[in-house]
């Protein structure tokens, strides 16, 4: 038996080894092992057999390995595709097709692994864990002005989201990329899915403002589950949309939102401190508070480019002097097509100077409070009656669309560029696991211009044009509205 | 084939060389006698010798010899080695060599004993 194994294993050797001194080494072995009886004597041979195969075999392939560099340099291949044997002879018939055999499996088996991806959702919830750092997190940070302004104990995700794409830096954007390459073969279970019905169905139930419409929903809802709609459902977000449209589809209530989130939600919302404010404060500060650019064009036209409608609590000052500096404007360009939203109270800030009594602004978050009317006029402003123009894009957001369509709707401004994003960002946000959450409007906001707003539609500005192309038409408007003047 | 490097001597070929100094020996006997003249330490196995054997064999430090009157029935032929006179004399300055760094070693202080 032993014989027959060493036998085999002389086939690790060289071929031309194994000619010249197989029959010997066969022979050394069945010498050793005859006079080498009992198990320590035969455990001590097969220990000096396997060191002898790891040292020597290595060896001998690396005399072939030099001899075949040799070779391969005498004589160049005329760039015919070619490779390499350790043998010194040509390969068999039969081991081609067994190396071709061997191959064409494992390739195949590798395949089909690569398709079925669902064995490794730890890697990516440990991945997602390891970005999700402190104060970079969506919903991680609550703002003072949230606190104060009566929106509530949890976080608006609009205004989360908005300062994650002010404040995150660009590594973290790689981060999230290479994140979601991974995440994106990660597929939803039915336990999961289970998981986030009935985490939509109790949040619904408990924080709905208005009851009856809830348990209609609830009940479309569990329908929806029975008669299978979920099962074939296994991408995240196709899901957290599915839900979103049936949310809507039922209680004809666009604020309501599930929403899917690649990184780890954490538990809860951490606490604004101190130090979490000072580091907003510093980089907004840094930023400008995102006021990108003031300036006067050419024809006296104003033009004010914000990306960001930041707390008045920290820029309350730069606000007003931006305002001011552009108080002597015959015309204002309001640029928002990078503004990705922000504070309720900043868009009412910068709204006070466009009017010149107090005007009803729209907030898709909440019925109508004392802080839903500009202060309207603003000592010394002189803005009140120049003509107004507002630049969008498709990734005006938010916020900035809450700008765009009051303006639109007041007629006050002309909206220039493309449809915005459409987000309202109206719902208080809700953790229902590691993965999702969702949005639940808690009082009925009062829309004085129509049924719907920008939800999911986004604004549709009154000039089309391309993006890139908004600023010249824009200046173009006003240059022929003030010559006419 | 490129030559197999004995420069330095690697000590199992240097083994080999001396444990075919007195008599003609096969393959297994080559390696009872390198185990007895180091104590056991040196147990050469087939792919170790051999290979050291083919190399002093290509530098005809040792050569082959025809022993086949001494084949007993039913067994296999065996080869057996003889050291040739290139072979004895790099044994005799390789032990010289030795012997040499056994002396720095003893002026040195790190063996002790008698001088060689």
């Amino acid at each position: 038996m032993s014989e027959k194994i060493y036998a085999l294993l002389m086939y690790l050797y060289p071929s031309h080894f194994r000619k010249a001194y197989g029959n010997e080494a066969m022979q050394l072995f069945r010498d050793r092992a005859c006079d080498e009886k009992g198990f320590f004597p035969e455990l001590r041979l097969w220990l000096d057999l396997l060191a002898d195969l790891a040292i020597s075999v290595p060896r001998e392939y690396s005399y072939i390995q030099s001899k075949l560099i040799g070779a391969s340099v005498q004589q160049p291949l005329d760039g015919l595709p070619s490779f390499h044997v350790l043998e010194g002879e040509s390969p068999r018939f039969g081991a081609v097709l067994f190396g071709g055999v061997l191959s064409l499996t494992s390739l195949s088996i590798f395949s089909v692994l690569f398709n079925h991806p669902g064995e490794y959702r730890p890697l990516r919830t440990e991945a997602a864990k390891t970005l999700s750092s402190g104060h970079l997190h969506p919903s991680a940070f609550r703002s003072p002005a949230a606190q104060r302004s009566g929106y509530g104990e949890k976080e608006r995700i609009g205004s989360s989201l908005s300062q994650l794409s002010a404040q995150r830096p660009p590594s973290q954007d790689t981060a999230s990329v290479l994140i979601q390459t991974i995440a994106d073969d990660m597929r939803l279970d039915a336990v999961e899915r289970q998981r986030v019905i009935h985490g939509v169905i109790a949040n619904l139930k408990e924080h709905y403002f208005d009851r009856d419409v809830a348990q209609k929903t609830v009940d479309a809802l569990l329908a929806y589950e029975k008669s299978g709609d979920y099962d074939a459902v296994t991408d995240e977000r196709a899901f957290a949309d599915l839900l979103t449209r049936q949310l809507r589809d039922v209680s004809h209530d666009m604020h309501l939102i599930v929403e899917y989130s690649r990184d780890t939600l954490p538990e809860h919302v951490p606490e604004q401190t101190p130090e979490s404010l000072a580091r907003f404060r510093k980089a907004m500060e840094q930023e400008n508070c995102m006021f990108k650019k003031v300036e006067i064009l050419p024809h006296n036209i104003g033009y004010l480019k914000l990306n960001f409608f930041p707390d008045t609590s920290v820029c309350e000052s730069t606000a007003t002097t931006a305002m001011t500096s552009l108080n002597h404007a015959d015309a204002i360009i309001f640029d928002l097509r990078d503004n990705t939203g922000g504070f309720s109270d900043m868009v009412l800030l910068i709204a006070n100077y466009l009017f010149d009594h107090p005007e009803y602004m729209y907030n898709p978050r909440g019925a109508p409070t004392e802080e839903s009317w500009t202060r309207s006029p603003v000592p010394g402003s002189r803005l009140a009656d120049k003509p107004v123009y507002v630049l969008t894009s498709a990734s005006t957001w938010s916020g900035a669309e809450q700008f765009s369509y009051n303006l639109k709707m007041l007629k006050r401004a002309t909206l220039v560029g493309e449809t915005t994003r459409g987000g309202t960002h109206a719902g208080v946000f809700h953790r229902i696991d590691d993965h999702f959450g969702m949005g639940i409007p808690e009082t009925r906001a009062i829309n004085p211009f129509s049924k719907t707003d920008w939800e999911g539609t986004g604004v549709e500005p009154d000039v089309k044009v391309k993006a890139a192309e908004a600023l010249e038409t824009a200046q173009k408007l006003a240059e022929r509205k003030l010559h006419k003047k | 084939m490129p030559k197999r490097k004995l420069d330095p001597l690697p000590s199992v070929a240097f083994q080999i060389l001396l444990s075919l100094a007195n008599d003609d020996l096969h393959g297994y006997g080559i390696m009872r006698q390198v185990a007895d003249q180091t104590g056991d330490r040196m147990r050469l196995g087939p792919g170790t010798l051999y290979s050291s054997i083919q190399a002093l064999l290509e530098e005809r430090l040792i050569e082959e010899v025809d022993r086949s009157e001494n084949a007993e029935p039913g067994h296999e032929r065996r080869r057996y080695y003889r050291l040739t006179s290139a072979g004895r004399k790099l044994a005799r300055s390789e032990a010289e060599r030795l012997a040499d760094t056994l002396r720095v070693a003893r002026a040195r202080k790190i063996l002790r004993g008698d001088y060689v």
